[in-house]
């Protein structure tokens, strides 16, 4: 069972991706940590964070692919899904700092000292084992996932709709974390990590084995997700997105066809969350933003929706164009990102991916016809010669 | 209430008494009562307006009617049913205008539309069984479709998008089977192959073609159910149907 | 009976003697009675202001006020006092009750009437009891009012005839108000108390309920639950009154919701466009009055008051126009694909931002209220904004425009026909295409003229649009896609709703609770409250 979803995943371009991915897991920590710093080869620490963030980012569009490019759900609030795992690394992290915050107690993070609370809230318990913050980076998102999507999809909430109300959602956590009572750090959110499982977060070691491990997770998701959309689950998900009406009148029940992908998704997304914290070093409710979960949107779309290289590609090309930009010219980002927007939706609907992909096959299929109607005119040549 | 139809309910296939739906005040089913019985190929003609997407729209789910029953096979009430209990049941649908996945391949489609287990994780774990493969086979050289079983739906023409239509509900294995206009768009040599097409699924299920195409419907030679303004006008032959004075009115015009 | 006739006869005695005595010092000079002040000890002055108070003539009030501050001043040569002003190494001298100038005199010739607290106490009281019969009628109403902040037994007299000689309304409600207040504190009897109680809890408001309850402190038994009732009812009526004003807020809010969606109504209710950058469109008609009173200012100040009308037209057609660029250049490639639509202009959106922070900056820009749109009064125990009032009626007004626009004018109509059947519309001679960019022009220009409006009431900056985007489209989809009823009651019940949860939960969770709210709700009705319904609706 599980070799034919994992037969069905490998595709050709899928194996020389994750083949890259793994490459560049042990390769980049080992260029990082093994040569001196002046050594031509050398990458300093600062890009493999870097790197290691669009690796996130890469995962965070490769989840929202998932719904939006196979099963046409545009969510608008993934960066909510993203934050949430975000929130539970940076409460394991949190935790790990013990006294050595400015205030020294031993069990409170220093806001909730800030705030005079004497106890540690119930929701702040088990964040100090490591295997119980990874596992509610993937559970809680899945869960709000779970709820949300079972009462949008059994009423059939669609299109635009969907879209407004996931963004409503992720606003309404917007809100909600940035409230002090909420007990999770308000407006400065979680931050000052000192280490992670005992390794220092600061280390060239720790960076490189969080890229390491970013590049891991991106992999392995991506088989998964190619497993996914290559089953006959993943032909319904796209029979879905093209004719939903269809799906149901074939018997197939659209909601939990829906409600699967968008909770698989939300919790890829809460692991690219649990993994950008300690790389940047900080959570914060900004994260919430519904800006952000559009922007995710266009890397999806930059790259190429429907395929599965595409997002990986997209993420990091704007991102890496981002860090560009914001440093050559920080006043014209919001331009060539406002531009990136329009251009990509007029022009290139199918993202750089997905028009190569599109460009190969014509021709490929040009070739075919071509051959057909070769063919075809030799057959109708024949009889005539016949008669 | 019409006794005739009351009786028949326990043998029906298909049961539909009083059936009555409006939107927004107009009145779209009007109190619609026929019965579909086991094996029946049943032709229902009518105007524009008539009310015979909405009946469709009505057994299949999509819609829930004010008032009425809907039995199908004497005893599941499709009322209190979605599309997808429905479809499971064994009632088969094509749209008046194709739906098929475009993106997706003619065998692609009709894998997709076996009647097999349909839940999440079946799906997701499924193989194709030599079996599968076989149906499949079976339906492509049924609908003709055999040589093109490799190409994206979206490339096929509009009468192989209809064959195609009509092979996925094969797959689907219905009991019933609702056909929208199904030669709607096709040219004459298409639409004399469709009827023999529908008249061979017939022997082994009931179907019921809606169709504006009079032609067609001679070429089927079976019983005939006019509809106007939500409500059955007449019923019987084609002759008898087209003879009538009421169904010469409202549709067939002098 | 012979002890009991005499024991009257003396207590008549008495009481006349009183009274005569009062006739004299009455009639005594109000001069000597001042000059008096000069000489005496803290004891005999403070007996002294009682007498002058007695009095009840409003001249000697200057020669009081000068003695508390210690301006009065006795001429050691003649016994006369008058108040002083400062004048270099001399005094000036003012006659204490006439306040005519009378010239200089030097430091030395003149020594200080001495003053303590006990005897600037006493000045104050008789001085609230002068002041509650000065002519005038501020004095009188402040005076009222001090003495119903701090009520004490011995105002109770002065009180007292004040109200018998007063004639104006509102000075007389006040003036009650102060003698229940001080009749509360008093040793009258229960009954008169009573009466006292229900004299404040008839004037209801805040203050009656702090003096209640200061008052239930120190009543008695038979008192207590007057007072105690008295507290429920006007707690009662002041979370009545709470409740209006929060109804108010929320009317307030809901018109600036109104505003901000009719705009978004028409291009994604009628015309099913997501526009992301209409909060960008408010934020562009907000710099447009900016931009305009800017130039009032610079170039004819006293246009002001109109700045708000001339930017009004400004700001439909700046923003319409750039409306029509987007429906042109972008939007019309995009019919039939909603989602692609929704990430062009929330492209368009974050150009325009920045292009406006390029040129303004990143700062809030001042814009001004004329003055008609400033301050507030008062109604009942609502406190009303004129800038909020005229956004309520301004917001109707647009929505009243708009419904007349669409249903009674032909351009109306083609815009209905277009997107009920385009090409139905089409071939009946429609310009189709003119109509779709006419009509999202016509959004983008309200939302231009919502941005006038708002620049009042909040802060033009870049990010002004960002603000109301969400919340627009809350609306909308609240309401009802396709249907300016809709929008109407869905904005102010979205207003209402909101300002009446947050008393309760705060305003953030309040904000949060209706966004859920919102949430489960098109759950339940996916096409809002006033959803269409049919076979086309449905396809």
């Amino acid at each position: 069972m599980i070799t034919s979803f994992l037969a069905k995943a490998l595709g050709r371009n899928i194996v020389i991706t994750v083949a890259i991915l793994l490459a560049l897991a042990a390769l980049v920590p080992a260029l990082n940590l093994l040569t001196a710093p002046d050594h031509p080869l050398h990458v300093p620490t600062y890009i493999v964070s870097l790197f290691g963030k669009y690796l996130t980012y890469a995962l965070l569009a490769l989840a929202l692919d998932l719904v939006w490019g196979f099963c046409g759900i545009l969510s608008l609030g993934h960066a909510a899904f993203f934050a949430l795992g975000g929130y539970a690394m940076g409460m394991y992290l949190m935790r790990q700092i013990g006294a050595r915050g400015s205030y020294g107690n031993p069990l409170l993070p220093d806001f909730m000292v800030f705030l005079n609370w004497k106890e540690l809230p119930w929701f702040w318990q088990g964040f100090d084992m490591f295997w119980f913050a990874a596992l509610m980076a993937v559970l809680v998102p899945g869960l709000l996932a779970f709820v949300f999507g079972w009462f949008a999809f059994r009423s059939r909430v669609n299109g635009v709709y969907l879209s407004i109300i996931t963004q409503a959602m992720t606003f309404a956590l917007l809100l909600a974390f940035f409230r002090n009572d909420m007990g999770f750090g308000g407006n400065n959110g979680l931050t000052d990590f000192k280490d992670i499982l005992g390794f220092n977060i600061q280390s060239n070691g720790t960076r490189s084995a969080l890229f390491a491990a970013s590049a891991i997770a991106l992999a392995l998701s991506l088989v998964v997700t190619s497993g996914i959309v290559r089953s006959k689950y993943g032909k319904i998900l796209v029979g879905v997105r093209d004719a939903e009406s269809r799906t149901r009148f074939l018997g197939y029940r659209v909601e939990h066809m829906k409600l699967f992908a968008f909770v698989v998704s939300a919790m890829m997304a809460g692991v690219a969350g649990a993994l950008y914290v300690p790389q940047v070093g900080i959570i914060n409710p900004g994260e919430f933003e519904p800006a952000n979960s559009i922007e995710v949107v266009i890397w999806t779309a930059v790259g190429g929706r429907g395929t599965l290289i595409g997002p990986i590609v997209g993420a990091i090309l704007v991102n890496g164009g981002k860090s560009v930009f914001t440093a050559a010219f920080p006043e014209f980002w919001l331009f060539a990102l406002g531009g990136l927007f329009v251009l990509v939706t007029l022009f290139l609907p199918r993202g750089i991916v997905g028009t190569a992909r599109q460009f190969f096959e014509r021709r490929k299929e040009y070739r075919k016809a071509k051959a057909v109607e070769e063919a075809r005119a030799f057959a109708a040549a024949e009889p005539q010669a016949a008669e | 209430m019409n006794t005739l139809v009351s009786n028949a309910k326990p043998s029906s296939i298909l049961y539909l008494d009083g059936v009555s739906v409006s939107f927004d005040g107009f009145k779209a089913l009007n109190a619609l009562s026929f019965v579909i019985e086991p094996g029946e190929l049943r032709a229902i003609i009518g105007p524009n307006g008539a009310g015979k997407t909405t009946m469709m729209d009505i057994i299949t789910g999509k819609t829930r009617p004010d008032s009425g029953e809907v039995f199908f096979k004497g005893t599941i009430d499709l009322t209190q049913k979605d599309e997808a209990e429905i479809a499971q049941l064994g009632i088969g649908r094509k749209f008046q205008k194709p739906t098929v996945f475009e993106s997706h391949t003619v065998w692609d489609n009709l894998e997709l539309a076996l009647n097999r287990k349909r839940g999440v994780f079946s799906t997701l774990f499924y193989r194709l069984t030599a079996g599968d493969k076989a149906r499949i086979e079976e339906i492509l050289s049924t609908v003709r479709l055999m040589n093109r079983k490799d190409d994206l739906a979206a490339n096929l023409s509009h009468g192989q998008k209809q064959w195609l239509e009509i092979g996925m509900l094969l797959a689907q294995e219905p009991e019933l089977l609702l056909v929208d206009e199904p030669v709607a768009g096709m040219t004459d040599a298409e639409t004399a192959e469709t009827a023999i097409l529908l008249k061979e699924i017939a022997k082994t299920r009931s179907v019921v073609v809606v169709e504006h195409d009079m032609g067609f419907i001679r070429d089927l030679g079976v019983k005939v159910t006019c509809l106007a303004e939500g409500s059955v006008l007449a019923e019987g032959s084609i002759d008898f149907v087209s003879a009538d004075q009421k169904v010469i009115e409202n549709y067939l015009g002098r | 009976m012979h002890t009991r006739l005499i024991h009257r006869f003396l207590q008549c005695l008495l009481v006349a003697l009183c009274l005569m005595a009062t006739d004299l010092r009455a009639a005594d000079d109000l001069r000597s009675m001042v000059n008096a002040l000069g000489g005496g000890s803290f004891q005999q002055n403070q007996k002294q202001i009682e007498a002058l108070a007695k009095t009840g003539d409003p001249k000697i009030v200057p020669a009081l006020e000068a003695l508390a501050e210690g301006d009065l001043y006795l001429r050691k040569a003649d016994g006369i006092v008058f108040i002083v002003r400062p004048a270099g190494a001399n005094f000036r001298l003012i006659d204490a009750l006439t306040g005519d100038d009378l010239g200089e005199e030097a430091k030395a010739g003149l020594e200080k009437v001495k003053v303590n607290n006990g005897l600037r106490r006493t000045i104050r009281g008789a001085l609230g009891g002068l002041t509650l019969m000065s002519p005038d009628v501020n004095v009188r109403l402040q005076a009222a009012g001090t003495i119903l902040r701090t009520p004490t037994a011995d105002a109770l007299d002065g009180l007292e005839i004040a109200l018998a000689a007063e004639t104006d309304g509102a000075v007389k409600a006040v003036l009650e108000k102060a003698r229940a207040a001080a009749i509360l504190v008093s040793d009258r009897p229960v009954e008169e108390k009573k009466a006292a109680v229900a004299t404040v809890v008839q004037t209801g408001g805040r203050d009656s309920l702090s003096l209640l309850s200061g008052a239930l402190a120190s009543a008695d038994e038979s008192l207590r639950p007057d007072i105690e009732a008295g507290i429920r009812q006007i707690e009662d009526q002041l979370s009545l009154w709470a409740g209006a004003q929060n109804i108010w807020y929320g009317l307030s809010l809901g018109s600036v919701l109104l505003l901000a969606a009719i705009g978004l109504a028409i291009t994604f209710g009628v015309m099913g466009i997501i526009n992301m950058a209409h909060g960008e469109m408010v934020m562009l008609g907000a710099y447009t009055t900016f931009v305009v009173q800017a130039y009032i200012r610079a170039a004819w100040p006293g246009l002001f008051e109109w700045s708000l009308a001339i930017a009004l037209p400004l700001a439909f057609l700046v923003t319409g126009a750039v409306g029509l660029v987007m429906e042109r250049g972008i939007i019309r490639f995009l019919y039939g694909r909603p989602l692609e639509t929704l990430l062009a202009t929330w492209g368009v959106s974050l150009i325009l931002q920045q292009a406006v922070r390029s040129i303004f900056g990143p700062t809030n820009q001042e814009v001004a209220n004329p003055s008609w749109m400033s301050g507030a009064f008062e109604l009942g125990g609502l406190t009303v904004t004129w800038n909020r009032m005229w956004i309520i009626v301004f917001s109707l007004a647009v929505f009243a425009f708009l419904l007349f626009l669409l249903k009674k004018t032909p351009m109306g109509l083609q815009m209905r026909a277009v997107t009920q059947n385009r090409r139905m519309a089409s071939s009946m001679g429609i310009r189709t295409p003119w109509v779709d960019a006419l009509t999202f022009a016509l959004g983008s220009g309200i939302a231009g003229i919502a941005g006038v409006a708002l620049s009042q009431i909040d802060n033009v900056s870049p990010n002004l649009g960002q603000g109301y985007i969400i919340d627009s489209f809350m609306v909308v989809v609240f309401g009802g896609v396709g249907n300016l009823w809709g929008t109407l009651v869905g904005a102010f019940t979205l207003g209402i709703l909101n300002k009446v949860l947050e008393p309760y939960a705060g305003a953030v969770l309040g904000k949060i609770l209706v966004l859920v709210l919102i949430i489960l709700f098109i759950q339940k009705r996916p096409r809002g409250l006033f959803a269409l319904k049919g076979r086309a609706v449905e396809a």
